[in-house]
């Protein structure tokens, strides 16, 4: 949770946010927080169903992490905060290939083991299907090679605990022209959208399940279209031309606003994310002054300040 | 001419009375791009812990398919005592206490939950000042509970000795260098059980029994203080967060 | 509430180390007044009716410590901070301190100033530590009074600068001397130390008068780079007991003692002080002059006239001259500086002086201390008049180099001078022994009396004892007459083969004294019971000592036994150790022993057993003796006392009879099978006694001696020594008596060790020819022996063994003090026979046979067999001596090797070991000086 340095002045304001943050927070039952052994509260005779993050200990049920308990209908679990990506079907990944072979690419997705790309996941170059043969099996490199940054969606989870990635729709592949910034997966919120397009930024934004963040430039063929097409390591673009300044910047800038985002722990959403954008234009930091402790402490005051109004 | 570790007027050497532990502070997640990392200061002792993990086994051969891989390593920085000293992380003590360290959290870790994995502890001295071990047992345990790495219970931890034939509790290096006995427990709260039990020097069975329900009371004490410092920690995390369902 | 205590330190090898220490504050430290309101008063001990609570400061508490132990101090508060500064400058000091502070009665209460949060201080940047401890004193004498409320709190200091500052703060401060003045008790300013640094409040503008005396002493900083680049040598200073003037310091660095010669040179240093001593150059070295008696002094002691020695420790030093030519002088020195002081409170009395017209004013008088090593010291006293015939405790303060003598001040008086149980009470003073009654917690550690052996309890409840009943068999005990404390008692019973079932059963004290009891930590302290000519002091209290663990006659009573199968030609095939129960049939008296076995008539059990074991003890004896055993007639003297006036009546030589043999043969086996027991289950923490073999150096008195009359004697092992001294007969039967008697001057000590300092080899009893010795067999009278049973206990398994005796360090240390208290008690003993010696002649001048043992320059010394005394006699009067610069007027001729004195003319000869008459009287030369003298008589 520490993000820049705070001297005793710092302390003192973020203290005092962070305090108004818990007040307000608003329906929080106090009894939904648990620590590692805690005992939780649970019906016996109604019955109810063991989940993650519980263990029975004698007649009781005790957490085995730190975190909110949760009740779904007669399941209960506790969910840990600041814990490893946990994958569920569907969601959109970004992730860094670490191996190549075998038929398939290991892909690093903040989770507890690697994802899996297996070759027949992917669509092939000029988007044909056809059945994967030896061939396609050494021109793998071709497609993606380690450290290439890729967007997927997750498409099977397994017993156990392997991850299965997919990139079958034009918008997931390979990733270009941006900037990757890692935040704890638990802040993004699962929603309809992931990819996002700022038009009047001129910039794409991927929000990963998995808590990487990819901020781009738009691509430039794909105006309507949805972003990140199918680029391959092979068809790099030859001579594309450099990006702008403004849109270097601004890249930066909202960069910048998901790292302060992820600092104080705030939900990531597009709403937010522009919302800090905008607030850092408004109180004229520039860029490089976004990190500091002072932009820091005025965010969460500025939260604060929100959530009490609510 | 024998040092008075106890006056009799029943004080320490350094103003605390024999059952009293020293001043304690922690923080959770001090380092922000671990998974999970704890400060942890008992007295002047102060330690920090890092946890990694769980991941992807870095080497292949070492995997273990039904349960994850359990890695520590302790070190002392080279500021953390009164002389500086560079010791290296293969010197025995070190090697030692990173075993020892090791095996106490994996006993609390529920490993069978996470197969194929690794988990790295990394536990780092930076002031010295008699209960090292406790302390980085401590750390460690908070910063497993920051990773969210699933544990059977907290292991708490804390050090008790027998000098002027008085039990004292959480020794300082003083006390410690002053020639008693020094046992350190590592210890379930909720479970009350023990996880580590490590003694130097010889006792009387008596002694030893009187100690040890020492050291133990003084472990519930330092529990008390971590579940406070981490559901603090729980409550400031989600609610910072704002809404909590998905 | 924390906070942190940081300084710089130098480590051993010189790197500058920061030390951060934690230092919590507290509130819930009490301020100890039973009247306070609002503190805690679990531990309160300062009063309501106290006139004043008294706040001392460290300088009070180091100089005044005699003031502070008079029960007109009470409620008083001692703070942390002036403990902690006591405690670092002077541990006797800081022990006696506690000892007040422990007494409830005295109200004296120990106030944590620094770790109460109102009254701790971080110490200013600029402040040396002193000022900041002053500092703190003055802050918690003000928080004292603040709350307690200032017309009670009084803050006690010497020091001008610390009560002017303290006024300034509005704290009520005095000095020690209106302190006592207010009292109203004017003897107790005697007990007020002058320091000379003592600030009086009209400063002595005069210019130092005084002559500088004695060299100063050298700063300390200066001692250690002496000490480190061998300029100087550091040791302990052991004053000559028989020439105050001369002294030794015992150096490493050296390789031998070093003399130091003359009061000058020992420039104050005290018997005991370790010093620093610079070497004089090889021209001053002192040579053979120190054959006889020093006279470079105008206060020159003399021989005294006492027992004989009974080892070389006793006996006056020697320095052996290199036949005949002149040696090339001792290593001779002069003390530069005193490391570590030793003073300690003296016995003795006030020099005769002129008595000053009227009384209560304050005068100056010279203490001459029992102890002939030290030196007089000079005291003021307003009551001289009560002081001057008595026997006193007097403490010493300083000694200036201008001063001539020391400086100290009058403590407590013992009694009048000559009177024996003063001078008693002089001599355990004197000797460091305990000989107050047992204290209550001690007394409470008994069982209630009256005592008896319930079967019951002991054989049924304590079954994990094993103790055997042995009530049947024929127990006797043999003692000196009149002997009530019985811890020894023996059986034999023939067995139907020949074979002899042979038991010696001592007293099981251990079952009575638990370990860490307060009883038992009194008694190892006491060490052991010290037995005067008139009375005895007892290691533990008379119930046990006398009754319940005494095995008397006709009651059954518990023991640990040590029984063993013994062949008819007395070899030990079997030993077994086992607790016991017995019944003593009879408790003889070595007298009553020997009649019987004399006394062909009596054919009974009881004398049957007794001729038996007789037989067996002769056996073993010779096989000891072709051992290797010493025989050495040792001159024990007995005096008979009368009932009333406990005045001496007749003194004579100890009978050593068969039967007296004949108990010690088995005790002596009893030691040595309970040592191999012992050692064999705790190899490293067993308690074991050794004789260590003497040095040849030491055996060259005897040597000179024997070879002068024609005997060889062989000193290369104790059995080559034991047959040459069998084989030393001459003409007179006396002849190897005296032999024997000059050859005990040359033992060593023995002495208590634990078996993890040293190995097997030096675990030898020279004087026994035994590799493996310890004392089991009088624990009544012996701590050691107390520790021995423990450890056979629980070598049998019986018991565990307690903590302490697993702990070497603290074996070793336990064994260092029994030590000291059986060579106190030894030594005590003697003195006390001395004095009673004196006290039988004071009134019957005796004429008596002597014999020469040894010859001076000026004369010889004659050992008187009747009352086993030695001394000198002069042939030459004291006022020829120091004309003609030889101690020798002339008339007489000294034959060194042949130890020959005869005179010039021929006429007289005397020879050593030839028989003279001499007259025993007491004189009294100088004032409240009595001793013996010996007379030739022509």
């Amino acid at each position: 949770m520490s993000g820049p340095h705070l001297d005793a002045d710092h302390e003192l304001r973020i203290a005092k946010a962070q305090r108004l943050l818990r007040d307000a927070a608003g329906g929080m039952h106090s009894r939904a927080f648990v620590n590692v052994g805690d005992v939780i509260p649970v019906d016996h005779e109604a019955g109810y169903l063991r989940g993650h993050g519980t263990q029975p200990v004698k007649e009781e049920l005790l957490a085995t992490v730190c975190g909110v308990v949760e009740r779904v209908n007669k399941l209960v679990s506790v969910r840990p905060l600041r814990a490893r990506y946990n994958a569920e079907t569907g969601d959109v990944v970004v992730g860094r290939v670490t191996e190549v072979g075998g038929n398939r690419w290991k892909v690093d997705v903040n989770s507890r083991k690697d994802a899996e790309l297996l070759l027949a996941a992917v669509n092939l170059p000029g988007g044909i299907q056809r059945r994967r043969t030896a061939i396609d099996e050494l021109n793998m490199r071709d497609l993606y090679v380690e450290n290439d940054l890729i967007s997927a969606e997750v498409q099977s989870l397994h017993q156990d605990g392997s991850l299965h990635l997919h990139t079958r729709s034009l918008k997931y592949g390979k990733l270009r022209n941006g900037q990757l910034v890692r935040v704890a997966p638990y802040l993004i919120k699962r929603l309809k959208q992931h990819f996002h397009q700022l038009k009047d930024l001129g910039v794409d934004l991927i929000l990963g399940c998995n808590g990487f963040i990819w901020i781009s430039a738009a691509s430039p063929g794909n105006k309507d279209n949805l972003p990140g097409s199918v680029a391959t390591s092979a068809s790099a673009v030859v001579g594309e031309s450099p990006l702008q300044f403004e849109v270097r910047e601004r890249i930066c800038r909202l960069a910048n606003s998901v790292r302060v985002l992820g600092a104080l722990g705030l939900l990531i959403s597009p709403d937010s994310i522009m919302q800090t954008y905008e607030a850092s234009l408004l109180w004229e930091v520039p860029v490089k002054d976004m990190l500091s402790a002072d932009f820091y402490v005025k965010l969460a005051e500025k939260e604060a300040e929100q959530r009490m109004k609510r | 001419m024998t040092t008075e570790y106890v006056s009799p007027e029943g004080l320490r050497l350094d103003g605390r009375r024999p059952h009293e532990m020293r001043h304690m502070h922690a923080v959770v997640g001090v380092v922000p791009s671990a998974d999970g990392s704890a400060l942890f200061h008992m007295g002047n002792t102060k330690v920090m812990a890092v946890v990694y993990g769980p991941h992807e086994v870095s080497n292949r051969t070492h995997q273990l398919h039904d349960r994850a891989l359990v890695r520590c390593e302790y070190s002392m920085a080279t500021f953390s005592t009164g002389e500086r000293r560079r010791r290296g992380k293969t010197d025995r003590r070190s090697t030692e206490l990173s075993l020892v360290i090791g095996q106490t959290m994996e006993a609390a870790i529920m490993t069978h939950l996470l197969p194929r994995t690794q988990i790295d502890i990394y536990v780092q001295v930076l002031q010295a000042d008699g209960g090292t071990r406790a302390a980085c047992i401590n750390a460690a345990s908070i910063a497993l509970a920051d990773a969210g790495i699933p544990m059977r219970d907290l292991v708490v931890s804390c050090a008790a000795g027998y000098l002027n034939s008085t039990p004292l509790l959480d020794l300082n290096y003083q006390e410690d260098s002053g020639g008693g006995p020094d046992l350190v427990v590592g210890y379930f709260p909720k479970l009350e059980k023990l996880s580590l039990l490590q003694m130097d020097s010889k006792v009387p069975i008596e002694t030893f029994e009187k100690v040890l329900e020492l050291a133990t009371e003084g472990a519930k004490a330092v529990a008390t203080f971590m579940r406070e410092k981490l559901l603090e920690n729980t409550k400031t995390l989600a609610s910072a967060r704002g809404h909590l369902k998905l | 509430m924390l906070s942190n205590k940081s300084f710089v330190r130098k480590t051993r090898h010189g790197k500058v180390v920061k030390v951060v220490r934690e230092h919590y504050l507290r509130d819930d430290i009490a301020c100890g007044a039973l009247f306070c309101p609002t503190c805690d008063k679990s531990r309160a001990k300062l009063r309501d009716t106290a006139l004043n609570i008294v706040v001392i400061d460290t300088n009070v508490a180091l100089h005044q410590m005699d003031l502070l132990e008079n029960e007109v101090m009470s409620d008083v508060v001692v703070l942390a901070v002036v403990l902690e500064e006591v405690k670092n400058k002077n541990l006797s000091i800081y022990n006696r301190l506690r000892t007040v502070i422990d007494n409830p009665l005295r109200h004296f209460f120990v106030f944590s100033n620094e770790n109460h949060k109102d009254t701790y201080i971080k110490s200013l940047p600029t402040e040396t530590p002193n000022d900041r401890n002053d500092r703190a004193i003055r802050v918690a004498s003000q928080w004292y009074q603040h709350h307690l409320g200032a017309a009670k709190v009084l803050l006690l200091t010497n020091d001008n600068d610390n009560r002017r500052k303290a006024r300034e703060d509005g704290i009520v401060a005095e000095t020690v001397d209106s302190y006592v003045q207010t009292l109203g008790k004017p003897e107790l300013l005697d007990l007020v130390a002058r320091s000379d640094a003592m600030d009086v409040d009209v400063e002595d503008l005069r210019p130092n008068k005084k002559a500088v005396v004695y060299g100063e002493h050298k700063v300390m900083s200066e001692i250690t780079a002496g000490l480190h680049n061998g300029r100087f040598h550091q040791g302990k200073l052991r004053v000559n007991r028989y020439n105050p003037f001369e002294a030794y310091v015992g150096s490493e660095s050296v390789g031998e003692e070093i003399l130091i010669h003359g009061r000058q040179d020992m420039n104050r240093a005290f018997d005991g002080d370790v010093v620093a001593v610079e070497l004089l150059p090889q021209s001053s070295w002192v040579g053979s002059e120190v054959g006889k008696i020093a006279d470079r002094d105008d206060e020159e002691e003399e021989e005294q006239v006492g027992l004989v020695p009974a080892s070389a420790d006793d006996a006056p030093r020697e320095f052996k001259l290199e036949d005949g030519k002149k040696a090339a002088g001792r290593p001779t020195g002069r003390v530069v500086g005193i490391i570590k002081r030793n003073w300690r409170q003296y016995c003795g009395s006030i020099e005769p002086m002129k008595m000053p017209g009227g009384s209560g004013g304050t005068v100056q008088a010279l203490f001459v201390s029992a102890d002939r090593r030290i030196p007089k010291i000079r005291i003021q006293t307003r009551q001289i008049a009560n002081l001057i015939d008595k026997r006193i405790m007097v403490s010493v303060d300083s000694w200036e180099p201008t001063s001539r003598y020391p400086n100290g001040h009058y403590v407590r008086t013992i009694g009048d001078i000559g009177d024996r149980a003063t001078e008693s009470d002089v001599l355990l003073i004197e000797n460091d022994i305990n000989s107050r009654p047992f204290s209550e917690a001690v007394l409470a550690c008994l069982p209630p009396l009256p005592w008896s052996f319930s079967e019951e309890e002991h054989l049924k409840n304590h079954a994990h004892l094993k103790r055997e009943d042995l009530r049947h068999i024929r127990i006797f005990s043999v003692d000196p007459p009149g002997c009530r404390d019985i811890d020894d008692a023996l059986h034999c019973t023939p067995l139907p083969d020949g074979r002899f079932e042979v038991g010696v059963h001592i007293a099981d004290v251990t079952n009575f004294v638990l370990p860490n009891l307060p009883l038992d930590v009194e008694a190892s302290q006491r060490g052991t019971s010290v037995y005067m000519v008139e009375r005895r002091i007892d290691m533990l209290p008379k119930p046990l000592t006398e009754d319940i663990c005494s095995l008397r006659a006709d009651v059954e009573r518990l023991a640990f036994s040590c029984i063993w199968i013994m062949s008819s030609e007395a070899e030990i095939e079997s030993v077994r150790f086992t607790k016991s129960v017995i019944k003593s049939c009879a408790a003889l008296s070595y007298a009553e022993a020997q009649a019987r076995m004399d006394d062909s008539r009596m054919m009974d059990g009881l004398t049957t057993d007794l001729r038996n074991m007789n037989r067996l003890a002769k056996i073993m004896r010779l096989r000891r003796i072709e051992r290797g055993a010493l025989t050495l007639a040792s001159p024990e003297v007995k005096f008979e006392i009368d009932t009333e006036t406990h005045d001496p009546l007749d003194v004579g030589m100890y009978q050593v009879r068969e039967a007296n043999m004949m108990v010690e043969e088995f005790m002596l086996a009893a030691n040595m099978s309970v040592a191999g027991k012992i050692l064999k289950e705790f190899p490293s923490c067993s308690l074991l006694r050794r004789h260590p073999e003497p040095t040849p150096q030491m055996f060259e008195p005897l040597l000179r001696t024997a070879a002068a009359v024609g005997v060889n004697l062989d000193i290369s092992t104790s059995k080559a020594l034991a047959d040459s001294l069998d084989l030393a007969v001459g003409d007179d039967p006396y002849f190897n008596k005296l032999i024997r008697i000059l050859a005990t001057r040359c033992m060593t000590q023995a002495v208590y060790f634990c078996s993890g300092e040293l190995s097997y080899p030096e675990y030898l009893h020279y004087g026994l020819a035994a590799p493996l010795y310890t004392h089991f067999t009088s624990p009544i009278r012996r701590y050691a022996d107390v520790v021995v049973h423990r450890l056979l206990s629980a070598a049998l398994g019986l018991s565990s063994l307690p903590e302490q005796l697993r702990d070497m360090p603290h074996l070793t240390s336990l064994s260092d003090n029994l030590n000291y208290r059986h060579r106190n008690a030894q030594m005590a003993g003697r003195a006390s026979v001395e004095l009673h010696t004196v006290i039988f002649f004071k009134k019957r001048p005796t004429d008596e046979e002597a014999r020469i043992v040894k010859i001076r320059s000026n004369g010889f010394i004659v050992f008187i067999p009747k009352f086993g005394i030695e001394g000198p006699v002069y042939l030459v009067g004291k006022e020829a001596k120091g004309s003609s610069g030889s101690s020798n007027d002339g008339m007489w001729e000294v034959d060194d090797e042949h130890q020959i004195i005869r005179s010039t003319d021929g006429s007289r000869t005397f020879k050593v070991l030839n028989t003279v008459r001499i007259r025993i009287e007491v004189v009294e030369p100088q004032p409240n000086r009595q001793k013996l003298q010996l007379t030739l008589i022509m």
